[in-house]
Formats: structure tokens, C-alpha cells, sequence
């Protein structure tokens, strides 16, 4: 753990102050979303939780909070995946290997796996939620005997939106992972699920006791997941999600990310539905 | 502490002996447009604005009344700054922070000098800084501290504080650097009498009871409900209504004291860039938009319910103090006349009904 306290060293020192990152690889996933791998300087380990997130920079371009999608097991580098959505965004696709941006962080409090540990696991991706799911993906397979069943549930847009579809085969591939998938709407050479995410729920066979529930994705599928995963009869505190706000400073003083007495970059953005239920504004039981 | 009694002519010379370790900050006087009393009380309606004491004349110099039109955290983390610690930055000394100042800076205290990580420039000029506080005399028809049981006149908190009588100030040493400072001035120090601490008792009673008076036809719920009674109210319409006078210029966040929320940017400098922080501001639309253009405080009426939500629900839960001084600079500033004395009368008016 020397690598988390030389990184939080540098925090307490300038706590605004970028380090430096190199991009080593990059690559399109599709159409709008880029993978990057980048090594921070002095090839110091991020020591990052799944689930956590980093503040990336562009000097003059701004600074945004992006998800880790590699696990602390990967050493040497991290993985980001970012999505052409903004000024920054922009910015960042047009970076390829070779070139360096600003890299804060990590923040936030990530998957709560210790408490994990041994249980069965339903990961809920939508969308881009399975870019910090890819973290706690990775993390289970490199430490697979330390989860009892896994079972995928994938939705997105259309089958040319897939992300990490290589490694998603490897996954299952490896039978170590149940995995199903859907989309909004398929293409000829689909042969899969159509429909929403929830379709799939149903259908999954678990012991509501003994498992874990981890959903990723846009706020208005946490509503209706949430529902189906509370008919399993899941308890509250073992149904995870990740919340999206806009993070700026990472530290729980800009104020930006705030829920009612919550601060999401100190004591989130992974929340359990316990928690989450007690946000008035947030996915609520009405909808089961 | 240590009480002390000066002259009332001795003040600039004090000032004077200060200012060659400090950069002094005094109040000097301005014509204000403060807000009329409704009740028919003859309040003050003149303002106070913070300046350098080489800039005021001595004819000038003034003790405020009451607080100044700014807030004390301009001094602490600036509307705009670079984020390069310098080391030839001026130590600062504020004359006439009143006691809603010195409540606001527990806040920021708890913000930036709270948690894991501390932020390096708050931290740096508040430990420097030489806070000079001064009892009330006088009240604006805004102030209301009385009725979140905050004193018109400091208790704590201070370096040094002056207390005003006919002929002087009684001086309360506060802290080491407040001893330390009048170390140069020693001279124009006497010890108080107990006639002069007896005068000032009087004085301070005297206001509290004028200021009572007036709070009590404004019938501002008292501070034990208001976390209760602002989150009950979450569905209700005075935010709608509320909203819709409010025209977004984000003038109560720029004059709050315990208003903290700042943007990380960066900013072009000539040539170069430099990494800077704003005040940021929530009645602001973008506040809280995130990538791809969701936004969790999306409608009007939502902010200005998360701007009382942080103030009276945030602050209580994470650090158990809610976040208003009562100092009412929102309410002379809003535009729109929105007036959180009475947000807070009808949120609790409305809770009563429904409990019924």
C-alpha cells in the first residue's frame, strides 16, 4: 500500500494539483466511446477501490470525474473510458499513446467488496455502467474464488454499442460467469435478447440471502431494477448502485455533488439502497 | 481572557501600530439602500464596506453598527484566485467582524479545515489572519442571529473584541496572537474597571432586547425545528413559489458567509495558463449538470429548495450546526425580494397545518 500513501502525500501537499498520466494505449470502442490506459508518473500504482473514480485533466480544457475501469489488480496502470460527450470529452478523444493528462484522485468510496466476500453476485450493467462494473469485473476474475455465483446482466442501445466485447466473451467463455444481454433494438445479425434490462431479471435464479446486486447505469433504470431486484426480495443493503453527480473537487469542499446530507465523492457514488432510499429525490419504490 | 480598556482616541494609533505587521482592513462608512422596516421601526439603512486602513481617512475611521455588506470569507478564500501558494502574501488584520462573521467562519473553518484533506490556502491566511471583533450597537431591519440564538455581540472566536462605551473600548483578548498583537500598543491599554464591564452588560442587554423585540413580529421558527421543518417541507409549493421569483443572479450565495461551493478552472494569464478557483453558486442552472447534460437540480424550484437543504439540512447532519448566522445579507441583496425569514415562518406555518 505504499503506492496510497504516496499519492495521498501528494493530495494533502496540493490538494488542487494534477499528476501527471501518460497515455500507453488507446484505442475506439465504438463510435463515441475511447479507451485510454495510462501510467501515472513514476509508474506509482493508482491503489484504487472498484468503483472509485479519477479527476481528469486537460490544462485549459477543464477537468472532469471519470470512473476507473480496471481493477487494483492490473499493476503499473489504469484503465479510463470516456464517452465524446463535452468539451473535454472532445478533448480527450483527440489524445491518442504517447500524449499526457492531468490525473487526480482516486476518490469516493468504491464496491463494498470486503463485505462481498463469499456472496453471489448479479451485476446490472446499462449503458455505459458497465464501464466502472469492468473494474469490479476484472477484480472478481482475478480473485474468483472469493465470490460465490456471478451472473452478468448486460443492456444497451443496439449490439454495435457493446463495450468490451472481447473481454465479455472471455468472461463467459471461462463459465466461471452466467451472462445475458439485451438490447433497445437489434440489428439483422443479432440473436439475442430485445427489450429492456429488466426483462431479464425475472428470469434470474437466486438466493435472495446470500446475494449481492450491483447496477450501473442511467438513472432511470435504477428505478425500475431496483423494483424488480426488491421483488427478489434482496435486502436493501445488499442491492449496490453508483451514483452519477458532478464531481469538481474530489475532496468534500466545492459542494457541487451533493444529496441532502451527503457529499456523493466522499460517501459515495457507490450507495447501497438502504442509503438510497432515504434520498427523497432519488429512485424510489413507487415504481415497483 | 484578559479585558482591557482603551481610549477612544487611542483607536487610530493602535490601528496605526498594527498595520506594520498587518495589512489592516477598518469598516468605513457608506450610504447603503438598506431594506425599509415594515413595522415601523426606525432602523439604520447606511452600510459598511471593508477597506485598507491606508485608504480611509482618520476622520473616517468608524466602528460599524453592525456587520458590513460583505461577508468575512472574501478574505479567506477570494472570488477568484490562482491556485499558487505565494509566500509574499500579506498577513491580514479585519477590524469590526461582527459576531454573525466569526459564526459564518466556523462553517468555512469546518469546509476547509475539516476532513482528510485540508485546503493549504484557507488554511494558511486563516492561521495568519488577526480577527478584531466589535459588539453591535445598532441592527438592520435584515439581522435576525437573536433568532437562531447567535449573541449580537461575539463570545468566542476572536483575537481581540471591542466592546464600544461613551468613552472607549472594553478590549477582550481572545487568543495568543490577540495578546501578541497589542504587545506594540501597551501603552494604550489599561486594565478595565468593573464600573466599564458593568456599562458594557448594560449595553449588550439593552440591544438584545431591542433586537428581540423587532425578530418577534417577524415570527421566525425557532432554531431547534428548522432541520425538522425544512425537510418536511420537501414537497411543498413555497419553493414553487419561491422560485418564481427568483431570477438566478446568485447574489444570496456571493454575500453568504457560510456559503463555500467553488469551480476548479483554469484560466488564461497572459501567455500562459494557470489552474484557478471561483465561487461557484447554486442558484446557478448548470449547478449541478453532469456530463451529457443530466442535471439533479434541473428546475428552478429545486435549487432554491437545495440552497435551504444545505444550509439547514447538510450542515446540521455532517457537523451539527446548521449553516445561517442570521447576518440576513441574502435578504438585502435578493433582488427578487425573497426573504428566508419568511420561507422559514411559512415552512413551519405550513408544517403546523398538517400536523393538525
Amino acid at each position: 500500500m505504499i503506492d496510497r500513501e504516496i499519492l495521498l502525500e501528494k493530495v494533502k501537499t496540493s490538494p488542487y494539483k494534477p499528476m501527471k498520466g501518460r497515455i500507453i494505449k488507446a484505442e475506439m470502442l465504438t463510435e463515441k466511446e475511447k479507451f485510454f490506459r495510462i501510467e501515472l508518473e513514476d509508474k506509482v500504482n493508482l491503489a484504487h477501490e472498484p468503483g472509485q473514480f479519477v479527476m481528469v485533466s486537460i490544462f485549459g480544457y477543464g477537468e472532469a470525474p471519470i470512473s476507473i475501469c480496471s481493477s487494483p489488480t492490473d499493476k503499473g496502470y489504469f484503465d479510463l473510458t470516456v464517452r465524446n460527450v463535452g468539451t473535454l470529452t472532445s478533448r480527450l478523444h483527440q489524445l491518442g499513446e504517447g500524449d499526457t493528462l492531468g490525473i487526480r484522485g482516486p476518490f469516493g468510496k468504491g464496491f463494498p467488496i470486503d463485505n462481498m466476500f463469499g456472496y453471489d453476485l448479479v451485476i446490472v450493467a446499462g449503458g455505459l455502467g458497465i464501464v466502472p462494473l469492468r473494474s469490479l469485473m476484472r477484480y472478481i476474475m482475478h480473485n474468483r474464488n472469493d465470490f460465490g455465483n456471478v451472473q452478468l446482466l448486460l443492456g444497451c442501445k443496439s449490439p454495435k454499442d457493446l463495450l468490451f466485447r472481447e473481454e465479455v466473451k472471455e468472461w463467459k467463455r471461462r463459465a466461471e460467469v452466467k451472462f445475458n444481454c439485451t438490447v433497445d433494438k437489434a440489428d439483422p445479425d443479432w440473436q439475442g435478447n430485445v427489450g429492456l434490462i429488466t426483462t431479464l431479471i425475472p428470469g434470474v435464479d437466486i438466493n435472495p440471502m446470500r446475494t449481492y446486486a450491483v447496477v450501473v447505469g442511467p438513472p432511470i433504470m435504477y428505478k425500475f431494477v431496483i423494483g424488480e431486484l426488491l421483488n427478489k426480495i434482496i435486502p436493501d443493503h445488499q442491492i449496490i448502485v453508483s451514483l452519477e453527480r458532478r464531481m469538481k473537487c474530489g475532496l468534500g469542499k466545492c459542494g457541487h455533488c451533493q444529496i441532502e446530507g451527503k457529499y456523493v465523492c466522499q460517501s459515495g457514488p457507490v450507495f447501497n439502497y438502504a442509503q438510497l432510499k432515504d434520498f427523497k429525490g432519488e429512485c424510489h419504490e413507487k415504481a415497483a | 481572557m484578559r479585558t482591557l480598556f482603551l481610549n477612544t482616541k487611542d483607536l487610530p494609533d493602535f490601528l496605526n501600530n498594527l498595520s506594520k505587521e498587518y495589512s489592516v482592513y477598518v469598516p468605513s462608512k457608506i450610504k447603503g439602500k438598506g431594506l425599509p422596516c415594515d413595522f415601523g421601526f426606525k432602523l439604520p439603512t447606511h452600510d459598511y464596506l471593508w477597506e485598507k486602513l491606508s485608504a480611509v481617512k482618520k476622520e473616517d475611521l468608524a466602528f460599524n453598527d453592525y456587520r458590513s455588506i460583505e461577508s468575512l470569507r472574501a478574505f479567506f478564500t477570494r472570488s477568484k484566485e490562482k491556485l499558487v501558494l505565494s509566500d509574499n502574501e500579506n498577513k491580514i488584520a479585519v477590524f469590526g467582524v461582527k459576531a454573525c462573521d466569526l459564526f459564518c467562519l466556523k462553517i468555512q473553518d469546518f469546509v476547509f479545515s475539516g476532513g482528510e484533506i485540508k485546503d493549504p490556502f484557507y488554511e494558511r491566511r486563516r492561521a495568519s489572519a488577526l480577527l478584531i471583533s466589535g459588539d453591535c450597537l445598532s441592527f438592520k431591519e435584515a439581522c435576525f442571529c437573536l433568532a437562531l440564538e447567535i449573541n449580537p455581540y461575539p463570545g468566542e472566536g476572536f483575537d481581540l473584541n471591542f466592546s464600544v462605551l461613551e468613552n472607549g473600548f472594553v478590549v477582550d483578548v481572545g487568543s495568543d496572537k490577540g495578546e501578541e498583537a497589542i504587545k506594540a500598543s501597551a501603552a494604550l491599554f489599561a486594565p478595565a474597571t468593573s464600573q466599564a464591564l458593568a456599562q458594557r452588560e448594560e449595553k449588550r442587554n439593552a440591544l438584545a432586547r431591542n433586537l428581540s423585540g423587532h425578530l418577534e413580529r417577524h415570527k421566525i421558527p425557532s432554531k431547534d425545528v428548522l432541520q425538522e421543518i425544512v425537510k418536511a417541507g420537501y414537497e411543498s409549493d413555497i419553493w414553487q413559489a419561491e422560485a418564481e421569483k427568483c431570477v438566478e443572479c446568485g447574489a444570496c450565495n456571493f454575500v453568504c458567509g457560510t456559503c463555500h461551493c467553488f469551480l476548479l478552472a483554469e484560466d488564461r494569464f497572459g501567455n500562459a495558463h494557470e489552474r484557478v478557483r471561483l465561487w461557484d453558486c447554486c442558484s446557478y442552472a448548470n449547478f449541478a449538470r453532469v456530463a451529457g447534460g443530466a442535471n439533479p437540480l434541473k428546475l428552478r424550484y429545486q435549487r432554491v429548495r437545495n440552497r435551504y437543504l444545505k444550509k439547514f439540512d447538510f450542515f446540521p447532519e455532517n457537523f451539527a450546526i446548521s449553516a445561517c448566522a442570521g447576518c440576513g445579507r441574502c435578504i438585502e441583496a435578493c433582488p427578487a425580494k425573497i426573504d428566508i425569514r419568511s420561507v422559514l415562518r411559512k415552512l413551519n406555518e405550513e408544517k403546523s397545518l398538517s400536523a393538525r
